[in-house]
């Protein structure tokens, strides 16, 4: 706590350059830290660099640390002072004894980062990098890149010392280091400076049941980038990383599941493909439930990409994803969207049902997802509609002020008329949407209920009243009402020609004087066909779409050809925000996958090798006669997937009492004593 | 890979600053604790981008710990790097994690972070490895001294069984198991079940001479179907279907992948050995039956029924049952025949506590619950009923440890003890 206080007089530096220059051995040390302690919370201590350095001359190790970190925070400011320790560290690195001591020597000389000092440096991390201890090898490794990402000139014999001790290497750990810093070089140079043959390949894959976790997780992510020759070799490198599906750390498994997933389109084997999915799935699942929820997090924002490409891994497994009540609100978000990218048209109800409960969840953001959520499953799935929509309506029924969830109601609402006009005839939704429309107040779910108003004129009894309000207060609304109050404006006029006389002249007379030139433009239209046909303004506004060929299943996220970079990145920050590395990255280039096709992999019992996937059609008619603004879905072709109809109930097993206590015997009454094997 | 490590603490405030390459600036850290721990935006989402730099954080109770990069890194290495971190700080403090703690060991601190990584790249983050070569003060001189102790550290710290020195020596060799089981359960209104899985873990405490090759099993159905069946054996044990398993990194998996077969050089001392996961066949310990009635505008009534479902010679322990209550809950009345249940309004619930509670038994709680008058229109939002308790001798999931075989060149016999555990999880009843 002493070192923190905030009592900063005007003398301290002062009084730590007395202390630091102190004889006393303990009182330098204290004022070191005191140093540090400074550094840390932003103070500028660099004026005592000199003083700092002297104390180098000590052999106490906890001390050496903290003036090396000094001289890392404070060497490119002062880089003439920082050659005075470089004799130091070359007496570190070259004449101790103690590989602990050469090994902070090395760290530590890398990261001055100035570029005159790393001509000194070059020679003894050429030594170190065959040091004997591993140790202080695999130090060494780590070192290269930091002296290359700043004197990339003076380092082309270390980098062939690299692709060397790859052939040769023998520990473990040393070698994962390797290939985690020969990947950053590989970074900052844009060359390719790893060159993988069988045997190393062979080298590595032995290395990762040696090593500890990170070096596993480097050698597994650099071997998903890597492209098999031929299906062999797929098979041979997937074996030895299955073993990997059941690590303790999450990220070694969930890198062994990515590296597995990219091989899987090498394999020739259409049953082992089956058989591997298997041993995936489980694996998957418990990352889904671990219980961080940061790893929970990133694992889900992955789990559309798998879903995308591996719809068979969570065949039958919905109910993984359904939210726990205490979740962080960013996990439950996550599931929500899965859920929806899940629900086929044999799980639907199940679905729909858990959607049900989150209508009353405390979030009035997540309440309004749930609401979307419930309102796409409504227009995907035809059968599922019906309950979707009573879902809907008894929300509607309950709600007693205007919220969030509310807006959304209108919004989807708007959608599933649009896709089945005929939804007014067989429940009462529309009485009850309409009892609730002063709720409406953003420019979305307004918009929607102008459109519903005017499309449905005839089946609400006060329509007519309702958009004489509209248009009262029609200069203040958004651009996007404005523009559907029009059209409905419209539509009412031809439907009720004489009572609406009075209402389109001061529709027109508003809209015409309007700021957007959309606007305008639509109102001049309008007024011109009204004054010289009315008939064909109706053919034309009052058109019902037939068919419900807009409404195209898609809640794609990546583009079919992305799939495999993305696939290669499963992990990365880039894949965490849906994106492409280049696209977030703009130093990264992506490999040109000549791949041949992207496989999807369904659960289809007939075919034995994974379908390819259709080419993806774009309609672009159909966009032209929407005269709305884009909702939010895609307007692309969504293939649901086949799934066999295994659907195992595991409920129907929990209440059998399965007696396998077999081993109760008499120990039971020492309840919290161990027992005796 | 990672430019820097910060630990932050809830007011925004750096407490540890550690920079592995210097493509960050201080102040584009210190704008991130303005903006975004200042203000608690950091509980909404542990990955943030500001300006092409990633924050990536977890917070452990008042304490940010934040990882900075401006390079597509692995987030799931990220933060699990980062939990490890925190352990590894743990194991120095005696369990303890906060800001005193992490201001009057800063210097500690500062050392681990030069171990456990070097230029942004996750290093030896092992508390008992990093023990041996950072301690609090300083090492001692002998050891700096003596090359070949620093030889065998270094050839420990990099070899295949990091985990474990050699040479050591007990008297008594002993093994302790742990198996510990959390039931997770989500049950509908009507009491169907939605969701239902137990998350095991089986914790080992050796303290074994030597370098013991340790062979482990369970009843493991897959495992039991390799085994040749021995003559006269019965066969009512089937053994449990396990849907996943997670190990310790001492396990040799390989052999796992191939025979199912857990063996290891365990660490020494206390260790996870594995984590598990089941679904199928989950003996659920109690069932929650409520009922829940309105009485008028200001009255409620919760009736709630439990039933263990457990042989008759077993106890339950600790029983806590949650019964949420609305907010303008002005007075509750409660009765039940066992047990103590008293209105907690800073918990907006009824709990109901029962110290020890007999296998197949039912108890009822009956609550009255008289509301104040509120201004708000809104309906009350019923969270779950919870349910914590822990059952001692008794595995949901119905495993069973059936053998723990050692094996060391000295043939020394320890003596192995275990003891079963089941705990709830997330034990929930939507009301």
């Amino acid at each position: 706590m002493a070192y923190f206080g905030n009592n900063q007089q005007r003398g301290e530096l002062q009084e730590l350059y007395a202390d630091l220059n102190d004889l006393n051995f303990e009182k330098k040390k204290e004022a070191i830290k005191k140093v540090i302690a400074y550094m840390t919370v932003g103070k500028d201590v660099s004026q005592l660099f000199q003083s700092v350095i002297k104390c180098l001359e000590f052999q106490d190790i906890e001390m050496k640390k903290l003036i090396y970190l000094y001289i890392v925070n404070y060497s490119r400011q002062k880089p003439d002072d920082a050659i005075m320790v470089i004799q130091n560290f070359r007496k570190d690195v070259r004449k101790s004894e103690n590989p602990l001591v050469r090994a902070l020597a090395i760290r530590t000389f890398g990261c001055l980062r100035v570029p005159k000092l790393n001509e000194y440096l070059i020679e003894p991390l050429k030594d170190c990098v065959q040091d004997d201890d591993p140790y202080v090898r695999k130090t060494a490794v780590l070192c290269v890149p930091k002296v290359f990402e700043v004197s990339p000139e003076l380092c082309p014999a270390l980098l062939e010392q690299l692709q060397k001790l790859l052939e040769k290497e023998s520990n473990a750990l040393v070698l994962a280091n390797l290939i985690q810093s020969m990947r950053e070089i590989e970074v900052v140079n844009g060359k390719q400076l790893i060159v993988l043959n069988p045997k190393i390949i062979q080298k590595l894959l032995l290395a990762i049941d040696e090593c500890m976790e990170w070096g596993q997780i480097f050698i597994l992510d650099y071997l998903a980038t890597y492209d098999p020759v031929d299906s062999k070799q797929a098979e041979i490198i997937i074996e030895r990383t299955l073993p990997r599906l059941s690590h303790i750390n999450p990220t070694v498994t969930f890198c062994a599941v990515k590296l597995i997933l990219k091989y899987l389109d090498y394999l020739n084997n259409g049953d082992l493909v089956k058989n591997l999915c298997k041993k995936i799935s489980p694996s998957l699942i418990s990352l889904l439930s671990w219980n961080q929820p940061e790893i929970q997090y990133t694992i889900l924002r992955n789990i559309s990409l798998i879903l995308q490409k591996f719809p068979i891994l969570f065949e039958n497994e919905v109910k993984v994803f359904f939210c726990s009540f205490n979740e962080p609100y960013y996990i439950k978000y996550e599931k929500l969207d899965i859920m929806v990218r899940i629900c086929d048209s044999k799980n639907f109800h199940q679905v729909l049902n858990e959607l049900m409960i989150y209508i009353n969840e405390a979030d009035p953001h997540f309440v309004r997802k749930t609401i979307k959520s419930i309102g796409k499953i409504a227009v995907m799935y035809d059968k599922a509609l019906a309950e979707a929509v009573s879902i809907l309506v008894e929300f509607a029924k309950n709600v007693q002020q205007t919220n969030e969830a509310v807006q959304e109601l209108f919004i989807q609402m708007q959608i599933i008329y649009r896709k089945n006009r005929n939804l007014y005839k067989t429940n009462d939704s529309l009485k009850i949407l309409f009892s609730i429309i002063d709720y409406a107040n953003e420019p979305e779910a307004k918009s929607a209920c102008a459109w519903i108003i005017g499309e449905f004129a005839e089946f609400i009894p006060k329509s007519v009243e309702k958009m004489g309000e509209y248009v009262d207060n029609f200069i203040l609304e958004d651009r996007l009402v404005q523009l559907q109050i029009l059209t409905s404006g419209v539509k009412l006029y031809i439907k009720y020609p004489s009572l609406c006389s009075a209402l389109i002249q001061q529709l027109i007379n508003s809209a015409k004087d309007s700021f957007n030139p959309d606007v305008r433009d639509r109102t001049y239209i309008y007024w011109r066909l009204l004054s010289t046909d009315p008939e064909i303004v109706k053919n034309l506004i009052c058109y019902v779409a037939v068919g419900s060929s807009q409404f195209q299943k898609d809640i794609r996220l990546w583009e079919t050809k992305d799939l495999i970079t993305a696939l290669e990145n499963m992990g990365s920050i880039s894949n965490l925000f849906h994106k492409l590395p280049n696209q977030l990255y703009k130093n990264i280039k992506v490999r040109n996958n000549n791949q041949q096709e992207v496989k999807i992999y369904k659960a289809d019992e007939k075919q034995e090798v994974p379908s390819k996937e259709q080419e993806i059609k774009k309609d672009d008619q159909i966009q032209q006669q929407q005269q709305q603004p884009k909702q939010d879905f895609d307007l692309l072709n969504f293939e649901e997937p086949v799934s066999n109809n295994n659907n195992n109930n595991n409920n129907n097993n929990n209440n059998n009492n399965n007696n396998n206590n077999n081993n109760n015997n008499n120990n039971n009454n020492k309840i919290d004593v161990y027992d005796l094997i | 890979m990672i430019s820097s490590i910060v630990f932050i603490n809830h007011k925004g405030e750096i407490l540890i600053y550690r920079v592995y390459k210097d493509d960050i600036t201080r102040s584009e850290t210190t704008q991130f604790c303005a903006k975004i721990v200042a203000t608690k935006e950091n509980k909404e989402c542990p990955i943030i981008n500001i300006d092409g730099t990633s924050f990536i954080h977890i917070t452990i109770k008042d304490i940010v710990v934040l990882a900075t990069t401006k390079v597509n890194v692995n987030v799931a290495m990220t933060l699990q790097f980062l939990y490890q971190l925190v352990k590894v700080c743990r194991a120095y403090f005696g369990g303890e994690f906060d800001e005193n703690c992490i201001k009057k060991h800063f210097v500690l601190i500062y050392e681990i972070l030069d171990e456990v990584m070097d230029y942004g790249v996750p290093q030896i983050a092992d508390a008992d490895l990093l023990k041996k070569y950072i301690q609090e003060g300083g090492l001692k001189p002998e050891l700096m001294n003596d090359v070949e102790k620093l030889k065998q550290l270094t050839s420990q710290a990099t070899g295949a069984t990091s985990w474990r020195p050699p040479n050591l020596v007990y008297r008594k060799n002993e093994v302790y198991l742990d198996v510990i089981e959390s039931v997770n359960v989500l049950m509908s209104v009507k009491g169907t079940i939605l969701k239902a899985d137990v998350a095991g873990s089986i914790q080992v405490k050796c303290l074994l001479s030597g370098m013991p090759e340790c062979k482990f099993g369970m009843n493991d159905k897959l495992l039991m179907q390799r085994e040749p069946r021995k003559p006269g054996q019965t066969t009512t044990d089937k053994g449990i279907t396990i849907d996943d398993l997670k190990f310790h990194q001492c396990v040799k998996l390989p052999k796992f992948d191939k025979e199912r077969a857990i063996t290891f050089i365990p660490p020494d001392g206390q260790f996870e050995l594995m984590t598990y996961r089941i679904t199928e066949n989950i003996n659920l310990p109690f069932k929650i039956m409520p009922v829940y009635n309105e009485l008028g505008k200001n009255k409620l009534e919760i009736r709630v029924k439990i039933k263990s479902i457990f042989e008759k010679n077993l106890f339950a322990t600790n029983l806590a049952i949650k019964i949420p209550v609305p907010k303008n809950t002005a007075n509750v009345n409660t009765n039940s025949a066992i047990g103590k249940a008293k209105h907690e309004p800073d918990q907006q619930g009824v709990i109901w506590r029962i110290k020890k509670y007999p296998g197949d038994f039912e108890a009822l709680l009956r609550c009255e619950i008289d509301l104040g008058s509120t201004t708000n229109q809104q309906p009350w939002i019923k969270p779950p009923i919870s349910m914590e308790f822990q059952v001692p001798m008794f595995t949901a999931s119905g495993l069973r440890v059936r053998f723990l075989r050692i094996y060391e060149k000295a043939g020394y016999k320890p003596t192995k003890w275990i003891r079963y555990i089941t705990k709830a999880g997330e034990y929930l009843h939507r009301l």
